[in-house]
């Protein structure tokens, strides 16, 4: 590529940036990323039951009828500050009876516990009546404290201790190594980790696709719907207009991420200001997933910012190619078939990865361009590949993206004035033969002319 | 200082649609690239501006190849418009931007071309009251107004070489003569100019070369002036208060039309016009008009182009 080629992508990036930003939607649509960002943290501090309990009840009197081998501890109701005066009378009522004695007091709860052997597990189910004080919050919460009594009951009539308990509990994280690794602290994660960081990335790569995609179409056609594809080609070459376009692209995609990780990271530091906080051991437990045995560390960031990076371009460069075939917005519907055709392939190989254990298969779709993009990344940090192997990955990727890129580029200059229906891939390939065959003609010529 | 295209070559296919166009432009002026719809005029601009690859042939400027870097080119495509939504000063600042203009200049060329094309309207609206105006959009304004913005996209970096691809059409009258103001201002400056158009009259208004084409081939290519010359002064105008045709006929002298006692005559040349005259007299008759003059750059076109589509 000759340096000219590139003059004036700083311009055409600025008036793409500038123009795309004083859109009002853009700006609203931004507003609103951020703005749920910024809830993020209150929301699932909310919806997570923070607020589940009633800090004063209106229950009196508790009718427990207790139909497991383990007896009751009150005490440790009583022991609730909320439920310090309860009144607990133990019964041994049928249905009828307990919801006989629950309707006729307005402020009375019920509460059976039973065992089921078979199945291993124990049931509290706390009943009240629906004409009288007590709302549902205030049940659920009498039933929560319940639980917790029955748990330190089980406790004491087996004679377990709490350290005892936590011992039995313990989760065993099970790594395989190669002995180097092992020294290295990079020995390979489980499963469920490998699938939770292969879903969490694949999914942001497919959005980061998706967009560009929709961003690159757009910017394609715009010279050629509006009809002013001649006039500028006066002023600057088709290659630093692509290129121009494509580096705004490039900052909408990424402002769009940075502005909702800014949400994220400022409800993050208020919220915890408010004193509202949200455990991530509660997300690790609830996933069945143990993210300190990933491998990250601050060198991870930056590899993590590379590998989107040449995601979004090799992405860029495929929707360039298919884009530029587009006279018109419905032929998009066509060629986004092609692009939706690499992400879909990328991101099912990338959720189904995991299960496949062996090394020859991680290593294979770590290499593999485009499979490449959404598995390479969580492949490193899972363990399932090493270094070596992962800049080989990044290399090739980047060769990819910048084939690709050229390729964008000369089928763009290509069809900027083709009109009519998308062509078939062999027709492009026999167009950019001949454009280069007379490229190198014109080449010839120019130089015996001067 | 000069422009030549050698050998201009392009095939799509097997077919050929320009086939080994050369043309020099040596003085500052208008030339002229005629051509019937499809005979290679838009494609062989294209390829002169190096939008679109050449199977064939040199395009130079001042002995050199043409390039962006090598000469300041403003071109009016004939495929033209402009972003529909977004402000006319910012399309104008961007073109000037990516022209090399600067922020400041750029500012002061397209108020005076605003103020040139009678465009201030759009381009500098005046504040009514306290609301505040918002600037003009492209698809706010009338095709006839676009077209304006057009040209000034092609003249803000004020270029040396300027292509005006149908400059004219689509424009009402008192735009076209707007229009024609400017390029005879061009011309004046000393701009090298290529005008392509279908209006004959338009371009013998301006150009002093030319070249026709026909089907991708050049079917006719000089000096204006000299062509017209070539073919002499072939075209006689007759006009009497009474009916002339057996006298013309007489004389053997061809009718193109006739309309009343008025005729479109050929004639072989000047000898054969001066006998229809002298005879004429001779009978005693009035002529309210005798006009002998070179044939028209519409009559050359029509011929040359009907001589290839015949031959084919």
């Amino acid at each position: 590529m000759k340096k000219h080629e590139m003059q004036n992508v700083g311009t055409v990036f600025r008036y793409t940036v500038q123009q795309h930003y004083k859109t009002k939607s853009v700006v609203i649509f931004l507003v609103i990323l951020f703005v749920l960002a910024m809830l993020s943290f209150p929301m699932i501090y909310f919806f997570n039951g923070q607020d589940k309990e009633v800090t004063e009840t209106q229950i009196t009197t508790l009718y427990l009828r207790n139909e497991a081998d383990i007896p009751m501890d009150a005490s440790e109701i009583l022991a609730d500050s909320r439920y310090s005066a309860l009144k607990i009378e133990n019964v041994t009522d049928d249905d009828d009876a307990m919801k006989q004695r629950v309707l006729s007091e307005k402020t009375a709860a019920g509460a059976v516990i039973s065992l089921n052997a078979e199945q291993m597990h124990f049931s509290i189910r706390t009943v009240y009546g629906q004409n009288g004080d007590i709302e549902n919050k205030d049940a659920r919460t009498l039933n929560r404290v319940l639980e917790k009594a029955l748990h330190q009951s089980v406790l004491k009539t087996l004679s377990v201790t709490e350290a005892q308990e936590a011992t039995i509990r313990s989760s065993v994280v099970s790594q395989v190594a190669k002995t180097a690794d092992y020294l290295n602290g990079t020995e390979e994660t489980g499963t469920d980790t490998h699938v939770f960081a292969n879903l969490f990335y694949c999914y942001l790569i497919m959005i980061v696709c998706s967009l560009s995609m929709g961003y690159v179409f757009q910017q394609c056609m715009d010279e050629k719907v509006s009809k002013l594809v001649e006039s500028l080609l006066v002023s600057v070459s088709p290659t630093a207009l692509l290129a121009g376009k494509c580096l705004a692209v490039m900052l909408f995609v990424f402002g769009g991420l940075g502005i909702i990780a800014l949400g994220i990271v400022l409800s993050y530091f208020i919220s915890k200001s408010l004193g509202i906080t949200v455990s991530a051991d509660l997300l690790q437990s609830f996933l069945h997933i143990n993210l300190t045995s990933l491998h990250l560390s601050p060198k991870t960031v930056i590899l993590f910012i590379v590998c989107l990076i040449l995601a979004f371009s090799i992405c860029m460069g495929l929707a360039g190619a298919a884009g530029s075939c587009c006279s018109k917005t419905e032929d998009t519907q066509q060629a986004s078939l092609v692009v939706m055709m690499f992400i879909m392939i990328g991101y099912l190989t990338g959720a189904f990865a995991p299960m496949f254990e062996r090394d020859s298969v991680n290593i294979l779709f770590s290499l593999f361009p485009l499979t490449s993009v959404f598995t390479a990344f969580p492949n490193y940090v899972c363990g399932k590949i090493g270094l070596p192997v992962f800049v080989l990955a990044l290399v090739l990727q980047a060769i990819t993206a910048a084939l690709l890129a050229r390729l964008a580029g000369r089928i763009y200059r290509m069809m900027m004035f083709y009109r009519g229906a998308v062509p078939k891939p062999a027709q492009i390939i026999k167009m950019l033969r001949e454009e280069k065959e007379a490229a190198k003609q014109a080449g010839k010529e120019d130089s015996h002319g001067a | 200082m000069g422009f030549s295209v050698t050998d201009l070559y392009k095939k799509y296919g097997e077919k050929v649609v320009v086939d080994h166009l050369s043309f020099e432009i040596n003085e500052p002026g208008v030339y002229a690239l005629l051509g019937t719809n499809g005979a290679g005029k838009t494609t062989s601009i294209r390829m002169i501006l190096n939008m679109l690859s050449k199977d064939g042939g040199t395009v130079r400027w001042n002995g050199g190849p043409l390039t962006l870097q090598t000469c300041n080119i403003g071109y009016l495509a004939e495929e033209r418009g402009l972003y529909p939504k977004n402000t006319l000063m910012d399309q104008l600042m961007y073109f000037a931007a990516l022209r090399g203009v600067s922020h400041d200049e750029a500012k002061k060329r397209i108020r005076y071309w605003a103020e040139r094309l009678d465009a201030t309207e759009y381009l500098f609206p005046k504040q009514e009251g306290k609301k505040p105006v918002k600037p003009k959009k492209a698809d706010q304004l009338s095709k006839g107004n676009q077209q304006k913005i057009q040209l000034m996209l092609a003249l803000l970096s004020d270029p040396e070489l300027l292509i005006l691809d149908e400059p004219l059409s689509g424009l009402d009258p008192v735009n076209t003569d707007l229009f024609k103001g400017i390029i005879h201002e061009e011309i004046e400056k000393g701009k090298y100019l290529i005008m392509s158009s279908h209006q004959m009259a338009t371009i013998e208004e301006f150009c002093t070369d030319l070249t026709i084409l026909s089907r991708s081939k050049t079917v006719l290519q000089g000096n204006l002036a000299e062509i017209k010359k070539s073919y002499g002064r072939i075209n006689l105008f007759l006009k009497a208060e009474q009916d002339l045709r057996r006298f013309i006929d007489g004389a053997g002298v061809t009718v193109l039309s006739s309309v009343g006692y008025s005729y479109q005559c050929r004639v072989t040349g000047e000898e054969q016009a001066n006998a229809l005259l002298h005879t004429l007299v001779s009978q005693g008759i009035t002529l309210i008009a005798f006009e002998l003059r070179e044939p028209s750059l519409h009559e050359i076109f029509v011929e040359k182009v009907g001589e290839t589509h015949e031959e084919a």
